[in-house]
This record gives structure tokens, C-alpha cells and sequence, in this order.
């Protein structure tokens, strides 16, 4: 049996994925015991609704090489969209979520189809204004968004054949957690397919790609979308989770920090985006914010200064340490035992002269 | 008397006022090696790109008969769908995915071939798993053929040039082709290189039933390998015949060590 998982771990990510899952699901447990606080679940939860969105992120950042600075933009789009489908209309939960998603990819096709024929920074001015748009729509739109106040929702409510069951908050963790280890599978599936290696052909020299029958625009295209959609997803975790949704939260600093977040992760990783959700807002939300509460904004000036370093010093991104340090690790090695040995020595020399 | 395969008639290309190709027409038979030779600047590169659909307003006709057995004029078909025809390319500067491994840069040369879409990948289906069981399989025997399956797992990034031209060639045969067009193969290889690049050459065109065309600047290594050679000097034609006509041919002397105009 553990020989079986052994292997099954070695060989298979989803697995991975799974145990992973299951780690983070004692994190309530441990809330409840009093080990962590309170408030730093939501932290936690946090960091699952930005690893969501940066997974998606990571498709067309990492793999297809295109920029989009309307991810928190869309994000917003799913939060909004849930509550407004289940406040207004009373749908169920999981139906509100496949319309919510269906109409983010019918949004994803058009904008992509607008601007996915330009590049670079063009690219980036184009989904920037796509983003403040869709903030302006929720800070004016009253009957949409609720304007300035924003609108409340509630923990995910699932229908069962006589009642209707909302989950609590522990167990609303739990399901971010399903979500999260469910993306990460559906990213890893894409990636190992012909769709991932068209993406990376793609971006990686356009002129092959083509003449190896790899339609340039649909595969920017389903990136876009795919992206798009796993943002929307993301939005509707944070607002189910957060029980509202508040307009400022969707402004092109959170875009910059989910790219930060896919940069200090590691491109292509698929726990990296984990990580860089845990170093860029963890990290600042848990320690530095309190330990350097007389300097504003903190967060902005460490998570700036960290993407300078790591695109300069380390731009495969941190995930990628724990091989340096294996590396590092074997390097020194022979020399500590050297040096040990040595130490062993004298002393024993010292202990000869003594005697 | 072999069949036609590739027929290119009166192909014109203009950048601007300079003309690349003019009034050129050569054609390839069945399971026959073509080398396409001229000085600098000749237009060589701009006719394989004709061919391959990556320059679109050309004039002139490019007859191609497919691996389906159909002709087909080249010019009324998109630059991603020339591949499906049997017809496939390599380039000059090697163009992989230097983050891929080998075996996937070689399953990249098989896109089209695929049956399932994006939502079969994600949800794995049965016959999604059973589709891409196929072409790996594929990609490995083509990979055993190139004596690459050592190294199938490793990035492409980082191998010697010789290896990667060797990856670039594998990736084209993933798709059945019935014509390779080959952009200096032999170029950054050193003599044991080329010398196995050409027995290679042979090796493909037998195994796989092909006809090849290919640029080259290495002469010995055009000379030794190809059936018939087509001289272009400034995009017109200059010669077209077998290796020993076109090493006594003239004009091709000419335009290769420069003629005696001015006296």
C-alpha cells in the first residue's frame, strides 16, 4: 500500500495536487483549535483565491507569452455576477456559477477577438482599459453592483432534494481548497496536452509554430479565455468566502500583484503560483504589515522591490529554490565534512598531548 | 517515369521595387531529393516561403499533390493548413521551444494530427489519453529512427546544434509528409555531421516515401546527395539539371565566382 502511493506520487501530479489539498484542509481545524487566529483563515483563503487566479494568469503569461492587465477586472466580473444571479434571481449556487462562467467566456471571446490581433504593449494598454472599465461598471452601475457600498452575498448554499444547506465557514475554506486542487488539475491537463505545446510553440517562435498547423489566433484565444474564465472563477470564490463584494477591491493594483504573484512564483509551475500568492500577500498580511505599521503601504514597496530582484537575480522564480539550495546543499557538503573531521581530530591530538 | 509531385510555374515575388523571385519554375518528382543552390541573396529563403504559404502575394502557381493524392494549388491554402497537405518545413536559425523536452518539441510536428479538443484534454477522456498514447508512440519511433530516444526527456535547451537540426528534422516527419523542405540543413555542422546528415537524408527519403528540397551552401554536400539541382542567381533561374550538368554549366560559374562583364 504505502510502496503503491509512493509510486502514485512520483508518477502522478493530480495526486500531488490531491495531498496537498488535503494538507490545507487541516488549516480550519487548526483555527478552531486556537493554533492560528481567527482572521488569519481569511488570509489563508485569500491566498487560495489569488493562487486560483494567478494559475490562469500563469497560462498566458507563462506559456503563451501575451500580458493582460484586466485580470482583477474580470475577477470582479465573476464576484458581481454571482451575487447578482443569486440575489436577483434566486438561483442555485452551482447553476449560478456555470452561467457566471459562460457568460466570462462569452466576454473573454470578444475581447480577445478585439485585442488579441496586437502584442506586447499593446496589448497591455488594451486589457488595462478593458479592466478600468469594467471597475467603472461596478463603482456606477447601481442595479449591477450596488455602486459604492457594494452587495452581500453568502456561504456557498447547495440544494438537496427537501432543503437548502449553507456551508459554514470551515467548511467554506474547504471547498476554496476543492476549487484550488481542481484548477491546478485542469491547468496541469492543459499544459501537458497538444494545447499546451501549441501555446509554447506559439510564443516561442510563431514562424514554426505556424508552419507546424498551429493556428496563432485561436491559441491566443483559448488562453485568453481560459484565463479569463479562471479569473471569473477566482472572483466567484472571493465573494462567496468574503460574503460581499466591494467595487475598489478590482483596480489595476491587484492586477500588478497577481502578475507579481505568477513572476516571484515561477513561470510554468503550477505550485509556484501557490507560493507566490503566500510570499506576495501572506507574508506582507501576516507579518510585515505589523512589524512596519508606521510605514503605509509596506506591502506595495516589499512586493516592488521583489519582483525587481527576482527578474534580475533569480527569473525562474522561487519555486525553483529548493534545487539551488539541494545544489548548495551538496556543494558544501564535502567541505563540512572536512572541516568536521578536522575538528575531530584536534581535539582528539589535543587529547593525546593532555594525556 | 516518375510522377510530378511539386509543380512551381512563373512564381514571382516583390519586395517594394526589388524583385526576389522572378519568373522562377522548377517542379519535384515522387521520392526524389532537390537541391535548390545560388549566391547570396539569391531569393532561395523567399521561395521556400512562397511554397510554405508565410508570403502570400506572390504570383505565379505552386501544384502540389497531396498525400491524399489530390492536387491542390498552394496558393488558395492558409499557412497553418499546408502542413495537412503532406507538406512540411524546417528553418534556418532551428526554431524549437528550447523549454520543451525533445519528445515534446518532436509532438508539436504532430499538432494537427489530433482529433480531441481542449475540454477532451482537460477532462481525460478515454480517447484523449489513447490519442496522445499514439503520437508518443510515434514521436519515439520516429526518435529511435534518429538514434535521439536516449535523450527524449531532456530540454531541447543546451543540446549542440548538430542534435537540435536532428530534433527539427524529426518534427517534420510527424506528420506523414510527402514533401520536406529543408533550409540549410547542413549549416553550423561540422564534416562527421554533414557526412551523417546526408546518409541520414537517404535514410528518410527510403524510409518514408518522400521527395526532399532543400538550400544549401555546402556544395560537396549538394553535389553528393541531391538527384537534380535548380541554380537561382538575383530570383531568376539559372539551370536546372543533374549535379554533373550544373558543375559544368556556365552561367552558374559565372554567377558563383562572378563573371566577366565589364571586359
Amino acid at each position: 500500500m504505502m510502496t503503491y502511493l509512493k509510486q502514485l506520487y512520483k508518477t502522478s501530479y493530480p495526486f500531488r495536487f490531491l495531498l496537498f489539498g488535503i494538507v490545507l484542509s487541516f488549516l480550519p481545524l487548526l483555527s478552531d483549535l486556537d493554533i492560528i487566529e481567527f482572521s488569519a483563515l481569511t488570509t489563508w483563503a485569500q491566498i487560495i483565491i489569488f493562487a486560483v487566479v494567478a494559475l490562469g494568469l500563469n497560462l498566458l503569461l507563462g506559456f503563451s507569452g501575451l500580458i493582460s492587465l484586466s485580470t482583477a477586472g474580470f475577477m470582479g466580473f465573476g464576484a458581481y455576477t454571482i451575487t447578482f444571479l443569486s440575489n436577483r434571481f434566486d438561483l442555485p449556487f452551482m447553476l449560478a456559477i456555470l452561467i457566471t462562467l459562460a457568460i466570462a467566456a462569452a466576454i473573454g471571446v470578444f475581447i480577445g477577438l478585439l485585442s488579441l490581433r496586437v502584442e506586447g504593449i499593446y496589448l497591455a494598454i488594451a486589457t488595462l482599459f478593458v479592466g478600468e472599465i469594467l471597475q467603472q461598471i461596478y463603482k456606477q452601475v447601481d442595479w449591477f453592483s450596488g455602486g459604492f457600498s457594494g452587495v452581500r452575498f453568502h456561504y456557498p448554499q447547495f440544494n438537496l432534494i427537501f432543503t437548502t444547506i449553507e456551508l459554514t465557514r470551515n467548511q467554506t475554506f474547504i471547498f476554496l481548497v476543492a476549487c484550488l486542487v481542481l484548477v491546478m488539475t485542469v491547468i496541469y491537463n492543459i499544459i501537458n496536452s497538444r494545447t499546451g505545446r501549441a501555446l509554447m510553440a506559439m510564443s516561442r517562435s510563431e514562424h514554426a509554430a505556424q508552419a507546424m498547423g498551429i493556428n496563432i489566433l485561436k491559441y491566443r484565444l483559448v488562453a485568453f479565455v481560459t484565463s479569463t474564465v479562471i479569473a471569473s472563477f477566482s472572483g466567484i470564490l472571493y465573494a462567496s468566502f468574503m460574503r460581499g463584494v466591494e467595487p475598489t477591491t478590482w483596480n489595476l493594483n491587484l492586477s500588478l500583484f497577481i502578475i507579481a504573484m505568477v513572476v516571484v512564483g515561477g513561470y510554468k509551475s503550477i505550485f509556484g503560483m501557490f507560493l507566490g500568492a503566500f510570499v506576495i500577500h501572506g507574508i506582507p498580511t501576516f507579518w510585515l504589515n505589523e512589524m512596519f505599521a508606521s510605514i503605509p503601504g509596506f506591502a506595495y514597496i516589499f512586493s516592488g522591490v521583489l519582483i525587481i530582484v527576482i527578474i534580475m537575480f533569480y527569473s525562474v522564480g522561487l519555486i525553483h529554490i529548493h534545487h539551488d539550495i539541494k545544489k548548495l546543499y551538496l556543494k558544501i557538503k564535502p567541505y563540512v565534512i572536512k572541516a568536521y573531521k578536522k575538528l575531530f581530530t584536534k581535539k582528539q591530538e589535543k587529547g593525546d598531548k593532555n594525556a | 517515369m516518375r510522377k510530378t509531385i511539386l509543380n512551381i510555374n512563373n512564381l514571382s515575388m516583390q519586395f517594394g521595387g526589388l524583385k526576389a523571385v522572378d519568373d522562377l519554375s522548377f517542379d519535384i518528382k515522387e521520392n526524389e531529393i532537390v537541391g535548390l543552390i545560388g549566391p547570396n541573396g539569391a531569393g532561395k529563403t523567399t521561395v521556400f516561403n512562397c511554397i510554405t504559404q508565410f508570403y502570400k502575394d506572390d504570383t505565379g502557381e505552386i501544384i502540389f499533390e497531396n498525400k491524399a493524392g489530390k492536387i491542390v494549388d498552394l496558393n488558395k491554402v492558409s499557412v497553418t493548413k499546408v502542413i495537412n497537405h503532406g507538406l512540411v518545413r524546417t528553418f534556418q536559425n532551428v526554431e524549437l521551444v528550447k523549454d520543451l523536452s525533445i519528445i515534446d518539441n518532436v509532438l508539436i510536428g504532430g499538432h494537427n494530427q489530433y482529433k480531441t479538443g481542449v475540454l477532451g484534454h482537460i477532462l481525460k477522456t478515454k480517447w484523449a489519453k489513447l490519442e496522445e498514447k499514439a503520437q508518443y508512440e510515434k514521436a519515439l519511433k520516429i526518435l529511435k529512427f534518429l538514434n535521439l530516444d536516449g535523450l527524449k526527456d531532456f530540454y531541447a535547451y543546451g543540446q549542440p546544434y548538430g542534435i537540435l537540426k536532428k530534433i527539427e528534422i524529426a518534427r517534420t516527419l510527424m506528420c506523414n509528409p510527402k514533401l520536406i523542405i529543408l533550409d540549410e540543413p547542413a549549416a553550423g555542422l561540422n564534416d562527421v555531421e554533414t557526412k551523417e546528415l546526408a546518409e541520414l537524408i537517404h535514410q528518410i527519403k527510403d524510409e518514408y516515401k518522400c521527395s526532399i528540397l532543400l538550400v544549401e551552401h555546402d556544395m560537396g554536400f549538394v553535389m553528393d546527395i541531391c538527384d537534380r539541382i535548380c541554380a537561382i542567381s538575383f530570383g531568376k533561374l539559372l539551370a536546372f539539371d543533374t549535379p554533373k550538368n550544373i558543375q559544368s554549366n556556365k552561367t552558374v560559374q559565372e554567377a558563383y565566382l562572378g563573371g566577366n562583364d565589364d571586359e
